[in-house]
């Protein structure tokens, strides 16, 4: 089947999810489901091998023929939308009820279906200035989801923050494509590579998306935005929506010729940003703040991936491009599917204790299983695992990457450093969801409100269950899911069109079905050993203290105290505390906070700046008609005095 | 037939020392009135062979400028019940030096201004910048509503007076549309200041600051 009737039926069946959600639950999730199974198809066809599908439009919007196009690259991204837009759904069944928040309910499930038709229509239509639209009206639905709960003053503040910053980015593409249509004389978009005029325009696309990807340094509005958006809305802006900004990078460097200095410069923001990312994502004590961070390193370590496809092309299409490429791409479903399942975990932790904050948190172990364990094979997918898909498309990058540094170029000098800092910022992610998980789920609850927890519904599970499937598949069976992942390549660059598969990615998957066979055998020999033998409890070492409570175990500050110590230089940790004075001490206590740093020591100090200028300057502005008539005659008489020097000069 | 006209624009410009000077509102305004008047006549001293077109404009100039816009200010200044302009923003011997100076100034740019040799000999463009400038100083130096529109009105004259420049291709419908145009806006000023009283009880417009928002 052609993708045309299908995307057809998804872009309806979303356009009635709107107005159904308003009302009817049931149905708005049916339309929603049938909308996501069926841009799936969609999106199956070109990645299956099918041609790439165009259409166009007989009526013109806005003096423009509507042209849609559906080809590889943006099936990998239409993919990513139908499953996490159905999982989101599901999801929001229970975790966003109307039992729970019956005001912002249904405004909740229209602006979902408003934010997942939008996604499908910028990564489809194909034409400037209705890609714009789609742009700008997927900003704003994501500006109404992120404030729901619009009672909170943290909400609205993140909101703000999200829509200043996205029109920030929105500037840049109405910049890019005005010039593009400028210099083409077409608002319809496609592979214009021969012509050389277009190249500066790259830098364009490189702000105007890379505010919405949340690339590090533009990534000033995802932290807050994602903390405080509802959970399966955080799940989807850093599973999904993010990614747009990552669709809009990959598209146009494949579209555009690009300079020599993008390739040089995206590896090296992806390559900062992963380890600077992740440093911050360490050193944060709430739980969707660190997620947030984290997903700052993800599109870090997939900028790599693209930058390293850039620098390989500009250097006569190096193969090592390729993989660097492949590896990115597939990067974006893998950190959409954990990312995903790592924020309906966290949502349902929220759901069950009412914090996001780690130091309040533990031994949830025990009463939210389910919850536990999809959160920490989240984890260790996030982490770069084996046997899980994170650990397969950070492999297929570091492939690109060593080829790149063992083949001597130019290119090499990026290459060594971009892979030590990737091979750090895997150590440091390994070790924030270490204390994720450890602060959350283990020890003894540090809380009333942890010891209170209560595992969460089916519709709750149930996404979860199949987000994690897709990480254990993906990471298990690598070999499926590369003939996609090099069509979508082939569609970047029609030079490396070739279907054959690097021979790693068949050993590794049969290395990781080996260990994942490993890991099940050891498991289930350690359970049958404490069935047979039966398990000893008896107290931990405990310092010698009489009565040790529950708040004296390490808390996440302490955890990560250390290791953020080494980044203090970049994350400028806010510390207030008093130390225990005398034999006995009355009280003392120790508030590590890290800010964010580009926030608060770049953009306030320069936004205070511009505010004290533009008050100052406003005081010209009193209301004072004499005045303004001064200004008037005082202009009128410069002018004179230019017009008199004209004329002796 | 030029020294007539210089004659009447020199009066003119007179006639707008004595606006900056007078601190009583009926003499500001018979002083605009009897611009007006002058200004009116002028284009029967330029057309050379005036025909019933440049009458009917002369007549609705100086019927407008001289008699219907002064009567409407009177009233105006009848109904708010106010005589003297009181503490002026600029003084009155400051505004008449100003305004002197504008004027040697005004001749003294018009000199440096690349004119047709048949206006280089006339007062036109001198007379037309001191007039504007007087207008700018009335509006930017007095409180009162209605000394502001007599500063829109003597501006309004230094404007027309360039027009005359250009009497010979442009049609003198177009002066007949501005007038009109003029009238209106006094008409509106006229109800405005009306407003502004009653709700202020003052026409200082020093108090419209608290609308700026």
């Amino acid at each position: 089947m052609t993708p045309g009737p299908l995307l057809l039926t998804a872009i309806v069946a979303l356009a009635a999810a709107i107005v159904a959600g308003l009302r009817w639950p049931r149905a708005w999730l049916g339309l929603n489901l049938l909308a996501s199974a069926a841009a799936f198809g969609a999106a199956l066809s070109p990645l299956l091998g099918g041609p790439a599908w165009e259409w166009f439009g007989t009526v013109t919007v806005g003096g423009e023929t509507p042209h849609l196009r559906v080809d590889a690259v943006s099936g990998i991204f239409l993919v990513l939308i139908a499953v996490v837009g159905a999982a989101g759904a599901g999801y929001s069944r229970e975790y966003w009820s109307d039992g729970l928040h019956p005001a912002s309910a249904p405004r909740s499930r229209g602006w979902w279906s408003g934010l997942v038709l939008c996604m499908v229509l910028v990564t489809t239509v194909s034409n400037g200035l209705h890609f714009l639209i789609a742009w700008e009206a997927f900003a704003v639905c994501g500006y109404f989801l992120i404030t729901l709960e619009r009672k909170r003053p943290a909400a609205r503040a993140a909101g703000w923050l999200y829509l200043v910053a996205s029109h920030a980015g929105t500037l840049g593409l109405f910049a890019f494509f005005s010039l593009l249509a400028a210099r083409t004389g077409s608002w319809d978009l496609g592979p214009m590579r021969e012509n050389a005029d277009l190249a500066p325009l790259v830098w364009l696309v490189l702000f105007g998306f890379g505010v919405k990807a949340g690339v590090f340094g533009l990534h000033i509005w995802l932290p807050s935005a994602h903390a405080n958006a509802p959970s399966h809305v955080s799940a989807i802006m850093s599973g999904v929506a993010i990614k747009m900004g990552i669709f809009g990078i990959v598209r146009f460097s494949g579209w555009l010729p690009t300079p020599t200095a993008a390739g040089w410069l995206v590896t090296g923001l992806g390559a900062t940003g992963a380890l600077l990312g992740i440093a911050f994502a360490f050193a944060q004590d709430d739980l969707k703040r660190l997620l947030a961070y984290c997903s700052v390193e993800n599109i870090g370590i997939i900028l790599m991936g693209v930058g390293g496809a850039m620098l390989a092309v500009s250097q006569g299409d190096a193969g090592w491009g390729r993989l660097a490429l492949a590896g990115a791409l597939l990067h974006v479903w893998n950190h959409g599917a954990f990312k995903t399942l790592l924020f309906l975990g966290a949502g349902s932790v929220l759901h069950g204790t009412g914090t996001r904050r780690m130091s309040r948190l533990g031994g949830l172990w025990r009463v939210m299983p389910w919850t536990a364990g999809f959160f920490l094979l989240g984890a260790l997918a996030v982490a770069g695992l084996p046997p899980l898909n994170g650990f397969v498309s950070e492999w297929l990058v570091y492939l690109g990457f060593f080829d790149a540094v063992t083949a001597k170029g130019t290119s090499a000098w990026v290459a060594m450093p971009a892979v030590l800092m990737l091979a750090l910022a895997g150590a440091l992610a390994l070790a924030s969801f270490a204390k994720a998980g450890g602060m959350i789920f283990l020890g003894a609850p540090r809380t009333p409100a942890a010891a209170r927890a209560h595992e969460c519904g089916r519709w709750m599970r149930g996404p979860m269950l199949g987000l994690a499937a897709i990480c254990l598949l993906i990471g298990l069976v690598p070999v499926l899911f590369w003939p996609m992942v090099a069509r979508a390549v082939g569609a970047w660059h029609p030079a490396w069109n070739t279907m054959e598969a690097p021979a790693p990615i068949a050993t590794l998957g049969s290395v990781q079905a080996a260990l994942a066979g490993v890991i099940v055998v050891v498991a289930a020999g350690l359970w049958w050993r404490t069935r047979a033998n039966g398990l000893r409890r008896a107290l931990t070492w405990d310092c010698g203290y009489a009565t040790p409570t529950a708040r004296m175990q390490y808390s996440s500050g302490s955890f990560a105290g250390i290791g953020s110590g080494w980044f203090s230089l970049v994350l400028r940790p806010v510390r207030h505390w008093r130390r225990p004075r005398g034999v006995l001490p009355a009280g003392a206590f120790r508030l590590d906070r890290v800010p964010d740093v580009v926030l608060a020591r770049v953009l306030t100090p320069m936004s205070d700046l511009i505010l004290r200028c533009s008050t100052a300057v406003r005081r010209l502005q009193h209301g004072r008609l004499q005045d303004y008539i001064l200004y008037v005659v005082a202009g009128l008489a410069v002018m004179a005095v230019l017009v008199s020097m004209g004329g002796v000069l | 037939m030029n020294n007539y006209l210089n004659l009447l624009i020199g009066l003119a410009m007179g006639l707008n020392l004595i606006a900056l000077g007078s601190s009583r509102l009926p003499s500001l305004i018979r002083a605009v009135s009897a611009q007006g008047i002058v200004l009116g006549l002028m284009p029967l001293l330029l057309e050379h062979h005036p025909d019933w077109r440049v009458l009917v404009v002369v007549v609705a100039t100086v019927a407008g400028k001289g008699f219907v816009i002064p009567w409407l200010l009177r009233r105006a200044m009848r109904a708010a019940t106010i005589e003297r302009e009181l503490n002026p923003l600029v003084g009155f011997v400051p505004s008449l030096l100003l305004g002197a100076g504008g004027t040697i100034a005004a001749v003294a740019f018009a000199r440096l201004l690349p004119l047709l040799p048949e206006h280089a000999g006339s007062l036109l463009v001198p007379g037309a910048l001191a007039s504007v400038l007087t207008g700018f100083i009335l509006l930017i130096g007095r409180v009162k509503a209605i000394s502001q529109v007599c500063g829109y009105l003597i501006l309004e004259n230094g404007i027309y007076l360039f027009g005359l420049l250009l009497i010979r291709s442009t049609p003198l419908l177009v002066e007949a549309g501005v007038l009109l145009d003029l009238t209106v806006g006094v008409f509106v000023i006229g109800i405005i200041v009306d407003r502004i009283q009653r709700a202020f009880d003052s026409l200082d417009t020093r108090k419209l600051t608290v609308l700026r928002e």
